[in-house]
């Protein structure tokens, strides 16, 4: 069997490429493919709300986890195909305050979707100046 | 006078990558288990067909598009999956099964009833 599928690529590759990696990688300067890291994510910024959809093929969305501490988004599972199983971790750092109780996910088709809110912004207050 | 030949929608949609999934293959006593993963892949864009012993898979994955949203990191390119096996003789192709789920795509490949381990007894002569 070993032989016939010889040209068949690592799935693990890109989980030893993980090790030693720094957890946290700035979303706003550094929005951009790296490469190597997994789960592969796409990002879309929008006026309310950025989107992060994540390539998560073999992965039980019970055996999922996406929690947001302060304004880090981390994305946590453990991967099961053929019987191995592998864990994986990915944090992003997001440039702005998120709104931690609405945030969603979704997972179709070993895609998972998360949605997060931008915080609104609080209402200028003006402050009057008293004379002394 | 325009040389260039304006592409047809259909011919614009054949500049996806084509790309080999990442694949792992397991056996055991009954047959073969060939995971493909296939992460974005609807069922219905997954086309599996086999001639003689030839196995072929391919499938395109659907990234999403937001209107209005800037796309800020792009790792996931629209691609089309293609991977081919050439299936030993022990491999019973008419048993072959298929099923995809959460991105996966599991196949498997039940191995002829002759080229099974069996328990061959002894007799006392």
């Amino acid at each position: 069997m070993r032989t016939y599928l010889s040209t068949i690529n690592n799935p693990w590759r890109l989980f030893d490429e993980l090790l030693g990696d720094f957890p946290f990688e700035p979303l706003s300067a550094v929005w951009r493919g790296r490469g190597g890291q997994y789960p592969r994510v796409n990002v879309w910024e929008g006026e309310r709300e950025v989107v992060v959809e994540a390539e998560v093929a073999g992965v039980d969305p019970e055996k999922m986890e996406v929690s947001v501490d302060a304004n880090v988004l981390t994305l946590k599972g453990t991967k099961e195909v053929a019987g191995e199983t592998a864990e994986f971790q990915r944090s992003f750092s997001l440039p702005f305050e998120l709104d931690e109780e609405a945030v969603k996910a979704a997972t179709k088709n070993g895609v998972l979707t998360v949605t997060i809110p931008r915080k609104a912004a609080p209402e200028r207050r003006k402050i009057a100046i008293a004379k002394l | 006078m325009n040389m260039i030949p304006r592409q047809a929608p259909e011919a614009r949609k054949e500049t996806r990558v084509e790309t080999a999934p990442l694949a792992r293959v397991t056996e055991n006593d009954e047959g073969y288990t060939l995971a493909l993963e296939l992460p974005g892949v609807d069922e219905r864009d997954t086309e599996l067909t086999i001639e003689h012993r030839t196995l072929t898979v391919t499938a395109e994955n659907t990234v999403a598009r937001h209107k209005d949203y800037a796309l800020t990191l792009t790792e996931i390119p629209e691609v089309r999956y293609r991977a081919t096996f050439e299936l030993p003789e022990r491999v019973d192709t008419a048993g072959i099964k298929a099923a995809q789920r959460n991105g996966l795509l599991v196949l498997s490949l039940p191995k002829r009833e002759e080229v099974k381990p069996r328990r061959i007894a002894i007799t006392s002569a």
